[in-house]
């Protein structure tokens, strides 16, 4: 079987896997419009008296968080973390040890297939709310924001994944990994630009932050798309961008063959 | 003297979840630092708006800060008193583990709510307190006792709505069955209440104001102390508090008896 083969099944048994829990995205999706209309009441009361916070306008910040919205479903780690951790916890792991598959690939075509069906499903609520929303997306029309979008929103996919798939592997040293997630999630949640445009923080911690993975996960492809970032930064920012992707392969690597030292293959 | 056996079943779970916490203290710290770094994250958000706007539908910088504070409060006693035992209780419903709180000689509503406390929630209650008391004296308020003692109680009315909306949500389990994820709903709607009620309009202002108790947990106690008691606020609060923690109570008594165990 041609390497590609054996990863275009475990993609497909994800779809399937996925689909298995549509209601749950649709679910999550529904409960992101009401934190959208928290965003539009909070930027609304804001934006009183003043058109502009940061150089930008009411409009394009709200596109900003509803593309963020949508990049969320399309590219976000979910509960992968969960998944693995639970994977290594009750020895499930142990089969892919005895098999010539790689588990990362095999776990990131999963991802990939998740993410398509959570996707698509997140764009329904999103379409049904458009007669609401759509008087308020600005988008810039330039065609390079679409061609370096594009690959930062793939590379902010792997960011995502890798770091959650690190965060699963850390179950070969200890039994409980929620804790670390929730509270990763809050440094993501500020460092990725979700409660808030980057660019509104004081310039020395937005140029701090600049140099952190979380930046490229969920801020640098919507800054892309949205205009919040010129096409000279945009590729200065890739560049860093796939610094991280290889930085953070080499870690999971590294907590892959350290962990696996420590496995003491319970169950199977 | 069955209040006191009550109160001596909640002191007994209290100990036994003290003992639980020094048992894995390394959880219950790296706990206090999520929900730490969650309040952080709030805080940060006030903190970077107003660093562009002067005010939020007539809200200054601290006299909002009261207002997440509060909002902030009412979360953290929910979360340190109630939220593990609601969020299992959904679960049990669901694995039939529902069945060992029925067999307890006690109100089945009282046992599953009571029975875990988290002291990581309480632990950082004390930071909101701190919140609230940095804000109040940034505003240069000076409450008297009785200001404060009436803010307390409109906190506890807070709680109390928030806990009726909570078991309602929960108790939907025993009709729904598998329903991960509803229990998230509850964290959607606490959101809405660290925003000040002038910035709903239209039919925000019906749905988070008027419908759902979502604005008015953190809205009047914040009020009370910055422009003074209110009567029809407090009537309001009142009100609220003996709808909600009825509804609760309610449809949980409904689900009762539509629960039929799960198989073994």
């Amino acid at each position: 079987m041609s390497v590609l083969a054996k990863y275009r099944h475990a993609f497909l048994l994800g779809i399937q896997s996925n689909i298995v829990y549509r209601w749950n995205f649709a679910i999550r999706a529904v409960f992101s419009l009401f934190h959208l209309a928290f965003v539009f009441i909070l930027w609304g009361a804001a934006y009183k008296g003043q058109t502009q916070i940061g150089g930008f306008d009411l409009d394009q910040t709200l596109t900003y968080f509803v593309l963020l919205l949508v990049m969320q479903f399309f590219i976000g780690a979910f509960n992968e973390d969960y998944q693995i951790s639970e994977e290594i916890r009750n020895g499930l792991i142990n089969q892919f040890l005895l098999k010539p598959i790689n588990y990362y690939a095999y776990r990131f075509s999963i991802f990939v297939a998740a993410r398509a069906v959570s996707g698509l499903l997140a764009l329904l609520p999103i379409i049904i709310a458009l007669p609401l929303l759509k008087d308020h997306l600005v988008l810039p029309h330039d065609g390079w924001r679409l061609a370096l979008g594009i690959p930062a929103m793939f590379m902010a996919a792997m960011i995502q994944f890798t770091i959650a798939y690190c965060f699963g592997l850390l179950s070969f040293w200890f039994l409980e990994i929620q804790s670390f997630i929730i509270l990763s999630l809050a440094v993501e949640t500020v460092l990725g630009g979700q409660m808030f445009p980057l660019d509104l923080m004081p310039s020395w911690f937005f140029h701090l932050s600049q140099w952190l993975p979380y930046y490229y996960q969920m801020y640098f492809p919507t800054a892309i798309f949205t205009g919040r970032v010129d096409q000279v930064s945009a590729l200065s920012g890739l560049v860093l961008q796939a610094f991280w992707v290889v930085a953070l392969l080499g870690i999971a690597r590294l907590l892959w063959n350290r962990g696996l030292r420590r496995h003491t293959a319970v169950g199977g | 003297m069955k209040l006191l056996a009550y109160f001596r079943i909640w002191l007994a779970c209290a100990r036994y979840s003290v003992v639980r916490t020094m048992m894995f203290r390394f959880d219950f710290i790296m706990w206090a630092l999520v929900e730490f770094c969650w309040m952080a994250v709030n805080l940060l958000l006030i903190a970077v708006i107003y660093r562009h706007t002067q005010d939020i539908a007539g809200w200054t910088k601290y006299e909002m800060l009261l207002l997440v504070g509060t909002s902030m409060l009412v979360q953290r006693f929910i979360m340190g008193f109630f939220w593990s035992n609601l969020f299992e209780m959904g679960r049990n419903i669901r694995t039939g583990h529902f069945d060992f709180f029925l067999a307890q000689p006690g109100s089945p509503l009282f046992m599953v709510s009571t029975r875990k406390l988290d002291l990581d929630g309480i632990a950082n209650a004390f930071l909101a307190m701190g919140v609230v008391a940095y804000a109040v004296d940034k505003l240069g308020l000076t409450p008297s006792f009785p200001d404060l003692a009436l803010y307390a109680l409109m906190v506890l009315c807070g709680v109390l709505i928030n806990y009726g909306a909570l078991l309602m949500i929960v108790s939907l389990t025993f009709w729904l069955g598998a329903s991960q994820g509803i229990e998230g709903s509850y964290f959607t709607m606490m959101e809405f209440s660290r925003l000040p009620r002038e910035t709903f309009r239209g039919a925000a202002n019906v749905i988070f104001v008027w419908i759902l108790p979502a604005v008015i947990v953190s809205n009047v106690p914040a009020r009370a102390l910055l422009h003074g008691f209110d009567p029809m606020n407090a009537l309001w609060l009142v009100a609220t508090t003996v709808l909600w923690l009825g509804l609760g109570v309610a449809v949980f008594n409904r689900g009762l008896r539509r629960y039929a165990s799960a198989s073994s």
